[in-house]
């Protein structure tokens, strides 16, 4: 509650010092963009253009999840590049229709990560478990070396499994699974 | 246009179906310079898209042959693989501005790397950035058994496909070998002492059959007189003596068993505490032996839980484990063998409830382990919580989190509590009818070998007997799950240990090695790069001739690669291209021993041993006198110190160095670097965290240190590096900047903005006349 507060305050703040230059921030109060004055558009070539009405246009903007795991849904950086934050949206879902796609499909780009939707059979030969799993991404056989140190548990029962290839893949809630998915990974917890 | 080349077939084959297909297209493609496959799609689903570099353009080709971007080649400006969460993204820089290009897994990471590199070369070639065309050498870093194709984690690992499980007992028992007769006498009181065990069982039926029925007296012979001797004939009976007889036998059958046991214990502990001894320092020299590489992949906490946990697990189940499996599995055949030799018919029956033993035993420890394993977990968490919370005691007081700190533990505690019990309560649940079940083999034996005896086909004292051995036969099979885990467990912690055994050693001395045993210092950098996975160049194309007996302050922001120069420097790591040259010879070329030998290096957090002080400056030299380590020690400023501890040169310095200040601790290593006596000299930001004065000291050991040597200086405070004859400022892995401290002033580079930054330029030459007086 006291967070939510604490951003209203922040963009009004933001609001009241109109800034002409964004990229140039020499303050440390964080940046919030009004969801209102953004418009997400698609370039030729394919690249997620943002427009800051009345302010500029980034032809290439990077977004982040501020927290990816606990909130992917909110607070999203934005940036013209790797090292310059343009501004942080706080709730996505104030934006238009068709700017949120574009950001949903940048977030996408961005935040690979797998979900494991049901585990199919896990196998075991010679210490490297063979997973075969149907993920949103399609169904996909990986391989594992030496499950205890390769499935990270985040309290309470989240999962992230990752293969010899350094692949990481996310079981959000293991409690959620399907009796044989579960069945199938429930004893290598 | 020049194009290096590029050998096809070293990457990914483009398929006949989609060469077809693009010959096809309206604008025909031209000859194809190389493929690479990605596994992930455009819409971020898993599939099939390929990469292509054509003469004249760059395109991406979905597998079923759309062509989804098209991008003449003269007009790509740059390429860079972007890191993104869990996968890749090539992106390309255009003169229309910035594609993003293709996406792929991390599994394709390396190839797309590799491509970058290759094209990103090949544009600054072309546009006169670079003066040679790049060379195509890309080595796959997917590491898989060579003959069974098994993914492995590294170079150095052995495969554990094509190392069988009874391989590695084999190797297990290869460490027997010097110990065979000891060995084979273990075996044997084994055998024996497992057959005089099973005598006193034997000796029942005797008792209860043939001895305790003997009832009819024995009369003395009528016409002797009544004598002592006759009297005493009179009373003994021959059924006490037979009696007697049978119990001084099963007293001596466990007398002698018993000695046994103590042989067989004494001679296990001798043998498996050897063994293990032998197995353990096996791996720790061998540890020694191996590259940096193979610490970079581990952690420390691996590598010494291999040679502490792992073998101790080994050593256990040797000591216990392999006796105590030895004899059940004797008992059992010796048993079996016995039971069917008494009564074959009544033998058959008791193998009924075997089946229902082994599979519910088998079942039931699974459960009863994995359960015990969750709770364990649940456990070793609440005392992370505890730990966690008074090791920060002082944080949480001044925060005044007591309360949450409290409820921290609440939860943990409960759920502890709540797996523990579950736990408990399943094993109290399902271990009795376990029991039950072993016991109805009791039952049929009783019932079956009952009605023998009531028509009297077979002897009370046979069937007492019978059901004495079941009860040992029916021993092992409680146990039978639990130890085959315990075996795997351990043949598991042996392979780990095998493991670092097999791994790959460095080179140190191999014979084709040139032997350096005096270098002159020169060190020359030719187009070196490097990067600890090579689709990530931490260097790139790093050109640096350094003289002997020069100082070279290497100068750039955190993480721009001047540590990762010195460790090639060190030979801990070798370029993935390019020639690192000392003295004109190729480092790869030169005897390891005789390189490391002449490398000094004086690092920021100095690692000394436990051990005296004495001991540690001469750690590389442990037979240097003590006039040598005077010297050292003087010339390292460190002697006025020294000389104050009441314990001088003998003041242990404890765990890492522990009882000394980080000042005394850095001085020491000069003196330890000093009496090495280097002809390389590499000073790893060696005066930051020190206070000023102890630093103008350090400052003072270390100009001293630096005569004649071909020194490589790293400093965040560029004060430091005032005596450097050249700086070499790296920038993102670049060489960008080399020259003289005024050259480069005068250049308002990089390394001006540095300086000026630091606002320490006014004291640069302020500090080094300050010094001189």
């Amino acid at each position: 509650m006291r967070n939510e507060n604490g951003v209203k305050q922040d963009t009004s703040t933001t609001n009241d010092t109109t800034k002409p230059e964004s990229s140039e921030s020499d303050d440390f109060t964080p940046r919030y963009l009004d969801a209102a004055q953004l418009t997400f558009t698609r370039s030729e070539v394919g690249t997620a253009r943002l427009e800051i009405q009345d302010e500029v246009c980034h032809l290439r903007v990077v977004v982040r999840r501020l927290m990816p795991l606990s909130n992917p849904d909110g607070y999203i950086s934005i940036a013209a590049d790797e090292d310059t934050e343009i501004g942080i949206i706080a709730n996505p879902s104030e934006l238009t229709p068709r700017s949120q796609k574009i950001l949903r499909e940048e977030l996408d780009k961005r935040y690979f990560t797998p979900t494991i939707q049901k585990v199919y059979r896990v196998k075991e030969q010679f210490g490297i478990h063979e997973w075969e799993v149907q993920t949103e991404r399609g169904r996909i056989t990986f391989s594992v070396r030496g499950l205890n140190q390769n499935i990270k548990q985040v309290p309470p029962a989240r999962l992230f499994v990752v293969d010899v290839q350094g692949n990481r893949y996310d079981i959000p809630d293991y409690r959620e699974l399907d009796a044989q998915s579960y069945l199938q990974i429930q004893r290598h917890l | 246009m020049t194009t290096a080349d590029t050998p096809t077939g070293t990457l990914d084959a483009l398929p006949d179906s989609l060469k077809e297909t693009l010959q096809n297209l309206d604008t025909p493609i031209e000859q194809i310079r190389f493929a690479v496959r990605s596994d992930v799609r455009s819409d971020g689903n898993y599939g099939e898209e390929w990469f292509v570099l054509t003469e004249a353009a760059i395109f991406t080709v979905t597998g079923e042959g759309e062509v989804l971007h098209y991008i003449p080649y003269k007009s790509v400006l740059g390429i860079r693989p972007e890191i993104v969460v869990d996968a890749g993204l090539l992106v390309l820089e255009t003169e229309e501005g910035t594609v993003d290009l293709i996406r792929y897994s991390n599994g394709c990471a390396s190839k797309f790397g590799f491509v970058a590199r290759f094209i990103g070369d090949e544009v600054e070639f072309r546009n006169g950035k670079r003066d040679e065309a790049p060379i195509w050498d890309y080595k796959s870093e997917d590491h898989a058994c060579k003959s069974c194709g098994l993914p492995l984690p590294d170079e150095f690992s052995p495969c554990p496909a094509c190392t069988k499980k009874h391989k590695v007992m084999l190797r297990i028992l290869s460490y027997i070998k010097p110990y065979r007769g000891r060995a084979s006498l273990f075996i044997a009181l084994i055998i024996v002492g497992t057959l005089i065990s099973l005598v006193p069982q034997y000796f029942n039926r005797i008792l209860i059959d043939d001895i305790l029925q003997l009832n009819n007296l024995v009369t003395p012979p009528a016409d002797t007189q009544l004598t002592w001797l006759a009297e005493l004939f009179r009373r003994i009976q021959p059924a006490t003596v037979a009696l007697a007889i049978a119990i001084g036998t099963l007293l001596a059958a466990q007398i002698i068993s018993s000695i046994f046991a103590i042989f067989q214990g004494r001679l296990a502990a001798w043998l498996t505490f050897r063994i293990s001894a032998n197995i353990r320092s096996h791996v720790y020299q061998h540890l020694h032996n191996l590259s940096i590489r193979f610490f970079d992949k581990r952690t420390t906490g691996t590598v010494i839980s291999h040679i502490t946990e792992d073998s101790e697990r080994l050593q256990d189940f040797m000591l216990e484990g392999l006796s105590f499996l030895a004899v059940q599995v004797f008992l059992f055949f010796g048993i079996g063998g016995i039971l069917f030799w008494m009564n074959w018919k009544l033998a058959c029956f008791i193998l009924i409830p075997i089946p229902i033993i082994v599979f519910g035993a088998g079942w039931f420890w699974k459960k009863v382990r994995s359960l015990w394993h969750r709770a364990w977990r649940r456990r070793s968490k609440l005392f992370d919580v505890v730990n966690d919370s008074v090791s920060g005691i002082r944080v949480v007081r001044a925060f005044g989190q007591q309360r949450g700190e409290v409820n921290r533990f609440a939860d943990a505690n409960i759920d502890a509590r709540d797996y523990e019990t579950n736990a408990e309560m399943i094993w109290a649940t399902y271990y009795p009818p376990l029991m039950s079940a072993i016991q109805l083999g009791s039952l049929i034996v009783w019932y079956v070998g009952g009605l023998d005896v009531l028509t009297g086909t077979m002897s009370l004292g046979t069937l007492m007997t019978f059901h004495g051995y079941l009860m040992r036969f029916y021993e092992p099979m409680r146990y039978i799950s639990p130890l085959i885990n315990w075996a795997s467990r351990s043949m598991t912690a042996a392979e780990r240990l095998f493991e670092v055994i097999d791994s790959q050693p460095e080179q140190l001395d191999d014979g084709n090695l040139k032997a350096m045993p005096n270098i002159t210092g020169e060190v020359k950098f030719h187009n070196v790069t490097f990067g600890y996975d090579s689709h990530k160049p931490v260097l790139r194309d790093i050109n640096l001739h350094v003289q002997p007996g020069e100082m070279i302050g290497l100068v750039g922001h955190s993480g721009a690669g001047k540590s990762t120069l010195i460790n090639l420097i060190c030979r801990f790591y070798t370029p993935d291209s390019g020639q690192l040259d000392i003295d004109g010879e190729d480092i790869r070329q030169i005897n390891l021993k005789d390189l490391r030998q002449q490398i000094g290096v004086v690092l920021q957090d100095p690692y000394l041993f436990s051990g005296t002080i004495a001991e540690n400056i001469a750690y590389a030299h442990p037979d240097a006198s003590m006039e040598d380590i005077i010297t050292a020690a003087k010339a390292a400023n460190a002697h006025e110190f020294i000389v104050k501890f009441p314990d001088g040169y003998d003041t242990e310095v404890g765990e890492r160095g522990g009882s000394l200040s980080g000042g005394e601790r850095q001085r020491v290593s000069i003196a330890r670097a000093i009496l090495h006596n280097p002809r390389i000299l590499i000073l790893d930001e060696a005066t930051s965290s020190v206070d000023v004065e102890t630093e103008k000291k350090i400052q003072q050991a270390i100009d001293r240190l630096v005569q004649n040597r071909t020194t490589f200086a790293i400093a965040h405070r560029l004060s430091t590096l005032r005596n450097a004859d050249r700086l070499f400022v790296i920038e993102k892995g670049k060489g960008v900047e080399c020259g003289s401290h005024e050259e480069l002033m005068e250049q308002q580079g990089i390394y001006y903005k540095l300086v000026e930054t630091q606002r320490e330029a006014a004291n640069i030459r302020a500090q080094a006349q300050a010094v001189e007086r």
